[in-house]
């Protein structure tokens, strides 16, 4: 047996004691042979990215291994030197880190990447070549800078740069997170195939199934630092053992399947937009003559790519942006063109919006009763009903925000936008930064909301099938544009 | 103390403290513990070394070297609060009025501060002190002026910096005014970042005014300053090198105890 | 690497030329900047005016009789409105004419010039020890924050920078010219000295301000490097196994460059805009030994020369940095596609 990545009994602790109660990771056993691939699945704090910067050789400071041995490639990575591992990364190992922001040096052309990468062994047709082999039109790259490449191509130029040295196992992590769904599936289908061609080892770390079934013939799901359960992809996903896998599964939002029931709207309309335009810079059209309307109790899905203009939507709604042209209004006819400032407060506090990042949207220095009150003037007895109607109980009244899960400062952030009573919510993306069981749950209470108060709702999303399963109508935005309305077609 | 520190406070903060409330207690109690006066000339023992009379020893008009630097903060010290008070009030409103406002108002207040940190500040003070005489209410004034731009850049960009954060675009949409969200959203989370700016201003304007009072023009001999003693101690220094040590001791001290207490991150 | 080929990097290459709107930009900020500058300098002028006292009451001093005041005045023209005056005082330096000094009986040009070339000179001294060694070190100790090296020399950097120009100038003296008499402690020599007559004099203030811009650009080098070492794209090189000195020099420096280039130009402009304290310190005959000097004697004649100089520098100075940080970045400088 020749193992090129194997994990015996491995514990890792985080010697502060306020950190988790539970180990980072919890006696993990895995092996890794030529040409396998694993795929690990696991929500935020399951100690899925720890696994892999352990199989590296790297301990985030403030964690320890108590027990356990870990060897990659013959070597124990924990215990040798900096050198050693330098000569092992990119030669016999090869991590692609969860890209965020920027992941290739901006004062660097990709040429001069892989000259750095490669040392002295570097030449033009092996740079090609590492290009070629990753679906990019090699030579054309060369002399490129990073900010002159999309999404998918860095993603390809990362996977390039991680294979151009030939190393025995390549572990990624995250590998899609920052794309688009189309652009994603492909850089996917390129791993697979060069993992099949080349028979590395792999191990694929994401918190979405989707990616592992493409790239992953095993599949181990963890949670809380262990593995949970471990099988053949196809064997887990169709007949999980485990109650976690059950219950992640079930959340994964399916076609077909409805959160909420769909209910005939009113008569009125809440806003109605006609030939709206924003233009950003001198010619970037964000916004492109596009036709919008919200009736009464409806919830109107919007989906779209990343640049096609959803949040910009959203903004033109509630103020924050003003349209370059077109006009907007609301059911009475209010002009909602006029900059948020000069808007009276009956008509704010009747559209409000919920961003998507929950770490943002709360202010750090104030606790929940403040955040709350502040600009709502509500009542403690009022607090607590709406905390209740969010599904969150009175004792969050004093806490911070640090003091609080992405999931409880996003219900928070709900009913915060609740107590105005608004006739118009406006939902950013708002599960997008939660594990896909909460995301469900937080889908949950919307819907629960939404039938008692029979608000309309706008709810923006990348992600159809979650929109689908939620909204009565959809609209697909591109380019600044609407291109499809019903959501009949788009099942 | 928030102010300063992040987590835990290492050793050397909880030295420079020590340092700070000494000063602070020296400057404060120093005329009630009765010393030499600081102006009480005696031909005959001029540049004397370290005695009992004269823990310090003595200057070149025979002046107790000991009261002189113990006395010497206090002119720095007022002074260099005062101004750093004015300086920080206008720093901070400007900065994040700016910011506040955008558009047009602030690309001209932003204007405005960078032509004002192109002023050359040490030229501006001794022409200031030169030609209106050495009157601690004007020298003041304009140390807090010219000291006011950098806070307010600082300001102004962390004020901007929040502007972009989602809890205070949602204050916006609850119907927040710009004050109302100035000071619950915005004060609260810049606090840290802008105090550390004003301490640091804080030891440049002490610094300043030491440097004028070096170059004659801060305060009036025989007033004791730290900066002034430096300058007559300068010419007989060989003879008694105490008494330029000890006033370099009490200014580097302070003014590296603020330092030390600043994150320069 | 081949010129060639090390320039076509500098410019984009091949990819693209110097993008059209940065061009506009830079234009837009020349024009500013001069816009500035005579603003800045119409309120110098009337600012100066509005002292108390002009050429003759420096002249006469104050046992001058009212009727010589005004005598001189008359001389002068200094009995012009003050609109006059600015027109036909703009008009002089427009045509390099920079005034004469009624006190001192000289032109002001003779009077300054030589004071610049001196003041350059210590600056250049001063700049050519403190920042190549500042940005390597910074890069250093940026680099390895935690070593026992990395932390003195950082706690030595807040001291050099902390302490007043006047204490490392008197420390300094107290050591080298005093106990180790190795340079001059004092400037004997006049302010048109040749350089080389000069040199001696210049190590002691060019050392002062060295400590002072060296502590700077070496924090400012440190504190960008630190901020880029924790980027996504330096942990990703490093899990690729590229070389730790490659890294450093090839991702860290040209990432960390653009704030030690600005913290570089304030730096020289504050070097070459005369530094009062160390001059006088060290009787060294630049350009803020004549500030001091001609503040005193009252004569604003040389005064607004100084001012309107150093404004210049500064503005000059900063200038100079966004275009260099603009030429740096591959962000500003090619065109995305």
């Amino acid at each position: 047996m020749n193992n090129i990545l194997s994990f015996d009994q491995v514990c890792v602790e985080a010697s502060s004691a306020k950190a988790a109660d539970f180990p980072i990771l919890d006696s993990i056993s895995l092996n890794l042979q030529q040409g396998e691939s694993l795929g690990i699945v696991g929500g935020s704090g399951s100690g899925k990215s720890t696994l892999l910067r352990v199989a590296m050789g790297i301990l985030a400071r403030g964690l320890s291994l108590a027990s356990g041995t870990v060897v990659t490639a013959g070597v124990d990575l924990l215990n040798v030197g900096p050198e050693m591992r330098q000569k092992m990364y990119g030669n016999k190992i090869a991590l692609v880190p969860q890209s965020i922001g920027e992941a290739l040096s901006p004062h660097r052309t990709i040429e001069g990447h892989f000259k750095d990468t490669l040392g002295s062994a570097a030449s033009i047709e092996k740079i090609v070549d590492a290009l070629v082999d990753s679906g990019l039109e090699g030579s054309k790259f060369l002399h490129r800078f990073p900010h002159q490449v999309s999404g998918g191509e860095r993603q390809r130029i990362l996977l390039a740069l991680a294979l151009v040295r030939s190393p025995e196992l390549l572990l990624l992590d995250e590998p899609t997170s920052a794309l688009d769904r189309d652009v994603a599936a492909e850089v996917l289908a390129t791993i697979s195939r060069l993992q099949e061609k080349r028979r590395f080892a792999l191990i694929c770390v994401s918190h979405d199934f989707e990616v592992v079934r493409r790239t992953c013939s095993q599949l181990a799901v963890m949670n809380h630092g262990r593995i949970v359960e471990r099988g053949p992809t196809d064997h887990v996903l169709t007949k999980p053992t485990d109650s976690y896998t059950k219950a992640l599964l079930d959340s994964i939002p399916k076609p077909n399947h409805r959160i909420r029931e769909s209910h005939s709207m009113g008569p009125n309309s809440v806003i109605s937009a006609n030939k709206i335009s924003v233009i950003r810079g001198t010619k970037n059209r964000v916004l492109d003559s596009l036709d919008f309307e919200v009736r009464q109790g409806e919830v109107v899905g919007v989906i779209g790519q990343s640049g096609s203009g959803k949040s910009t939507l959203l903004s033109v709604i509630c103020g924050l942006v003003s349209p370059s042209s077109g006009s907007i209004c609301t059911g009475d006819g209010f002009d909602l063109s006029i900059p948020l400032a000069k808007r009276p407060l009956n008509i704010t506090g009747a559209i409000q919006l919920v961003f998507q990042n929950p770490d943002d949207s709360l202010n750090p220095k104030r606790t929940v009763q403040q955040s709350l009150s502040r600009y709502s003037g509500a009542t403690v007895s009022q607090l607590i009903q709406v905390l209740e109607s969010v599904e969150l109980t009175s004792t969050f009244l004093s806490r911070y925000p640090s003091e609080m899960s992405g999931g409880e400062k996003q219900r928070v952030a709900i009913a915060r936008a609740l107590l105005t009573q608004p006739k118009i919510l406006l939902l950013d993306e708002v599960t997008s930064a939660l594990d896909v069981n909460i995301q469900a749950a937080v889908f949950q209470m919307l819907a629960k909301v939404q039938q008692s108060t029979k608000m309309a709702m706008v709810i923006v999303s990348h992600d159809l099938e979650l929109v689908a399963s939620f909204a009565d109508r959809l609209v697909v935005l591109r380019d600044g544009q609407a291109i499809e309305h019903d959501s009949a077609q788009i099942r | 103390m928030k102010f300063f520190t992040k987590d835990r406070t290492p050793r050397g903060k909880i030295l420079a403290y020590c340092v700070l409330v000494l000063h602070g207690a020296i400057a404060l109690f120093v005329p009630i513990l009765h010393l030499t006066p600081t102006d009480e000339q005696d031909a005959t023992t001029m540049l004397q070394g370290i005695s009992v009379d004269h823990w310090l020893g003595t200057d070149g008009l025979g002046r107790d070297v000991f009261s002189r630097v113990l006395h010497g903060g206090r002119p720095s010290l007022v002074i260099a609060l005062v101004a750093t008070a004015i300086a920080a009030m206008i720093g901070v409103l400007l900065g994040s009025f700016a910011a506040l406002a955008g558009g047009w108002i602030d690309e001209a207040l932003s204007r405005l501060i960078d032509f004002l940190l192109a002023v050359p500040t040490l030229i501006l003070l001794l022409l200031i002190a030169s030609f209106f005489g050495q009157d601690p209410v004007i020298l003041s004034l304009t140390l807090g002026l010219m000291y006011a731009p950098p806070i307010a850049r600082v300001s102004r960009a962390s004020t901007q910096i929040l502007l972009a954060r989602d809890f205070v675009r949602v204050a916006r949409l609850q119907g927040g005014n710009g004050l109302t969200i100035l000071v619950s959203e915005i004060l609260p989370n810049i606090w840290q970042v802008v105090f550390n700016e004003i301490a640091m201003q804080f030891t440049w304007i002490i610094l300043a005014f030491s440097s004028l009072s070096f170059l004659g023009l801060g305060v009036t001999p025989p007033t004791p300053e730290w900066g002034l003693m430096i300058a007559e101690a300068r010419s007989y220094m060989t003879i008694n090198p105490v008494s330029v040590i000890a006033p370099i001791c009490m200014l580097a001290s302070l003014v590296l105890a603020v330092q030390a207490l600043v994150d320069h991150e | 690497m081949g010129l060639s080929q090390s320039s076509s990097m500098l410019f984009g290459g091949k990819t693209s030329a110097f993008r059209d709107g940065n061009v506009k930009s830079i234009l837009q900020r020349v024009f500013f900047s001069t816009c500035a500058f005579v603003a800045l300098a119409a309120v110098a002028f009337i600012g100066i005016d509005a002292l108390p006292g002009d050429g003759c009451t420096a002249l006469l001093g104050r046992f001058g009789t009212d009727e010589q005041v005004s005598e001189c005045r008359t001389e002068n023209e200094l009995d012009q409105p003050l609109i006059n005056r600015l027109g036909s005082w703009a008009n002089d330096l427009v045509h390099g004419d920079l005034g004469y000094s009624i006190k001192r009986d000289q032109s002001v040009d003779e009077i300054i010039l030589p004071r610049i070339r001196n003041t350059l000179f210590l600056g250049l001294v001063a700049a050519v020890i403190a920042f190549p060694s500042a940005v390597v070190i910074g890069l250093l100790v940026g680099r390895f924050p935690k070593s026992r090296v990395g932390r003195i020399i950082n706690a030595g950097s807040v001291i050099m920078m902390t302490l007043p120009e006047f204490v490392t100038a008197t420390i300094l003296w107290l050591v080298f010219a005093i106990w180790i008499p190795i340079f001059p402690g004092v400037t004997v020599v006049s302010s048109d000295a040749s350089l080389a007559e000069l040199l001696p004099n210049v190590w002691m203030p060019a050392l002062t301000l060295a400590a002072v811009v060296f502590a700077h650009s070496m924090r400012t080098t440190r504190a960008g490097v630190s901020v880029v070492q924790m980027m996504p794209f330096i942990e990703s090189a490093r899990l690729r196994g590229t070389n730790e000195r490659v890294i450093l020099f090839r991702h860290i420096l040209p990432a960390a460059l653009p704030p030690v280039v600005n913290a570089i130009a304030v730096d020289l402009a504050w070097l070459f805009t005369g530094t009062f304290v160390t001059e006088a310190v060290f009787n060294y005959r630049g350009l803020g030994r004549l500030a001091i000097d001609a503040i005193s004697d009252r004569d604003t004649s040389l005064i607004l020369p100084i001012v309107l100089f150093s404004l210049a520098m500064y503005l000059t100075m900063s200038l100079v940095a966004d275009i260099v940080v603009k030429i740096l970045d591959p962000r500003l400088r090619v065109e995305r596609r």
